[in-house]
C-alpha cells in the first residue's frame, strides 16, 4: 500500500484574485506600503536598542540588563491574578536562559536582528526571509506576554510573507531574486557559478574518477 | 563598463534608502510616526525611479525576459 494510492497527486489551484493579490506586480505599490511600514516599525523598535543612552548592547558593564529585567518581570508568577506567560514550557525556556545569563548575548541577537529586519524590509531585500524573521520575533514577544504592537505587526509580517514574490518588486528583490533564484529554481548567478564548478570536472577525470560521477 | 556603472548606481540608491531610514529614525524616534515614515517612503520611490531609469534599462528584470 503506497501513500500515493491514498493521496494521489492533484495540484489544487489558487483562485485568480488570490494569485493577483500575492503574485501580480500591479499590487507591488500596496506591498511596498505594507513592507516599508513594517520595516520602519522594526527599525524604530531596534534602533534605540543599538544606539543611544538606553541601548541594550555595548554598554559599560554587562550587556542585556534591560532584557534581563524584561525576562524576570515576565516569568514572575504573581500571588494573585494570572501570570504574564500562559505556557509553562515557554516560562521554563525563559527561566533557563535567565539562569544561564544568556541575556548578555541574546540582547545582541534581538537588537541587531530588529534593525536588520527593519532595513531589509525597507530596501526590499530578501523580503520573505525578513518578514519570517520579524514574525518569529513577534511570536516570541507574544508568547512572553507582551502584546503592544506585536499582534498587528505579526499579521502584517505573515501577509508580506505570503506575498514574498512581489513584496520586494519595488526594491532590491527585483534584481537579487532572479540572480539567486529559489531553492527549487536556481537563478542566473547561481547557475553560472554551478556551471563554472562543473567545468573542471568535465575537463579532467572528475571528482569521482573516469567512470564515475553521480548517476 | 556601462553595466558596472548601472549596478553601482542601483546599489548606491538603495544604500541611500537605508541611510535615510536610519537618519530619520535616529532624529525623530517615534515623535511623529506618520511624518517620519514619509521621507523613508519618498527615498524608496526615488531609488525605484533610479532603478527604472538606469538599472532596468541595462539589465532588464525578472519575469520580463
Amino acid at each position: 500500500m503506497t501513500l500515493a494510492k491514498w493521496f494521489p497527486h492533484t495540484q489544487l489551484r489558487d483562485p485568480s484574485w488570490l494569485s493577483f493579490i500575492f503574485g501580480s506586480t500591479q499590487m507591488a505599490p500596496l506591498w511596498l506600503l505594507a513592507r516599508a511600514y513594517l520595516g520602519y516599525q522594526w527599525l524604530l523598535a531596534g534602533w534605540h536598542k543599538v544606539y543611544g543612552d538606553e541601548r541594550w548592547i555595548a554598554v559599560k558593564g554587562e550587556d542585556g540588563q534591560a532584557l534581563r529585567s524584561f525576562w524576570e518581570r515576565q516569568t514572575a508568577i504573581p500571588e494573585q491574578g494570572r501570570p504574564a506567560i500562559t505556557y509553562d514550557w515557554y516560562r521554563d525556556f525563559l527561566n533557563y536562559m535567565l539562569e544561564h545569563e544568556w541575556y548578555t548575548w541574546f540582547s545582541w541577537v534581538i537588537a541587531i536582528g530588529e534593525v536588520t529586519v527593519g532595513l531589509l524590509l525597507i530596501v526590499g531585500l530578501f523580503t520573505g526571509i525578513a518578514a519570517l524573521a520579524g514574525a518569529t520575533l513577534n511570536f516570541n514577544f507574544l508568547l512572553a506576554g507582551s502584546a503592544s504592537t506585536n499582534p498587528v505587526l505579526f499579521i502584517l509580517a505573515v501577509l508580506v510573507l505570503f506575498g514574498w514574490k512581489v513584496a520586494g518588486w519595488i526594491g532590491l528583490d527585483r534584481w537579487v531574486l532572479p540572480a539567486l533564484g529559489t531553492p527549487w529554481q536556481p537563478g542566473a548567478a547561481v547557475s553560472t557559478v554551478a556551471h563554472r564548478l562543473e567545468r573542471p570536472q568535465r575537463r579532467g577525470l572528475g571528482r569521482f574518477g573516469e567512470t564515475g560521477g553521480h548517476a | 563598463m556601462v553595466k558596472q556603472l548601472a549596478l553601482i548606481t542601483g546599489v548606491l540608491a538603495w544604500v541611500g534608502v537605508a541611510a535615510v531610514a536610519v537618519l530619520v529614525v535616529n532624529a525623530w524616534q517615534d515623535d511623529n510616526q506618520v511624518l517620519a515614515f514619509l521621507p523613508i517612503l519618498a527615498a524608496v520611490v526615488v531609488a525605484w525611479a533610479i532603478g527604472e531609469v538606469v538599472t532596468h534599462r541595462v539589465f532588464g528584470t525578472w519575469g520580463e525576459e
